[in-house]
């Protein structure tokens, strides 16, 4: 690690490297499968369908944003991440008809070892800490 | 799926897997040599991706194939993609994210034969 002072560190670089990489991983998996059930299978479960395609895309605007450390819009991607894994997760346990059925969100993203569940709280957590050095003015090193 | 060549997957994921950590627990960057090691595994998938297209031209087992297409193209397009952007970065956080991505694949490898019907 190289010791610098930066005035804003970038949400890409770091452990922020590894945290981009996974959403890639993720933004992946889900759209692929949102564009799968869209495509073949809609009129079977469109709600749950059309929500796996839009999880997906949240995930490419999370990964983008990280990734161009766009700050405001990951902030954004992150949060309706958040608010998806738990909404979806909760009526997935109370089973709401066939709502929330094969989505990346399902029973907290279990079909994915819980990562979708883990990573937003990481997401935010980095964004937090990142900013905050942003916010600190470059001190002389002595 | 072949199994012989999936199992070559697997192992060689594994092998790039073990070599990224051993460069994390080391905090050493990625090197030019496990992106040749990233290629021979591309080289492979690209080999099963002509293998599996031919058994299911001559319609072998009966799958679904969207889904199977779906798999191998997102299995190729993981190793390049994040062997970039791992390379990028100098420090331990790019073997971690080359790590990551060599599991990755071994998994998708493991989901290919699901679909396959092998497993």
């Amino acid at each position: 690690m190289t010791d610098r002072t930066e005035r804003s560190r970038r949400t890409g670089s770091g452990p922020g490297r590894l945290l981009v990489a996974v959403y890639g991983i993720l933004a992946l998996a889900a759209t692929a499968r949102g564009v799968y059930q869209v495509a073949t299978k809609l009129d079977e479960a469109p709600v749950a369908y059309l929500l796996s395609l839009g999880a997906g895309l949240v995930y490419v605007v999370a990964t983008v944003a990280l990734a161009t450390d766009r700050r405001t819009l990951a902030w954004w991607a992150v949060s309706i991440e958040m608010v998806g894994v738990l909404t979806v997760g909760v009526l997935s346990l109370v089973d709401v008809g066939d709502f929330p059925d094969e989505t990346v969100w399902s029973g907290f993203g279990q079909g994915y070892g819980y990562v979708p569940l883990l990573l937003p709280f990481l997401g935010l957590l980095w964004l937090w800490r990142t900013g905050r050095a942003a916010e600190v003015p470059a001190r002389p090193t002595t | 799926m072949i199994v012989p060549l999936a199992l070559l997957v697997v192992a060689l994921c594994l092998a790039l897997g073990g070599w990224a950590l051993w460069f994390v627990v080391r905090d050493r960057a990625v090197v030019l040599r496990q992106l040749w090691g990233g290629a021979v595994i591309e080289a492979v998938l690209l080999l099963q991706a002509v293998v599996a297209g031919v058994l299911a031209a001559t319609g072998s087992p009966d799958v679904d194939g969207v889904l199977l297409w779906g798999y191998v193209l997102t299995q190729l397009l993981v190793l390049p993609i994040a062997a970039a952007w791992a390379f990028a970065e100098r420090t331990r956080w790019s073997s971690v994210v080359l790590l990551v991505a060599a599991l990755t694949v071994a998994f998708l490898e493991y989901r290919l034969l699901q679909i396959w019907g092998t497993v």
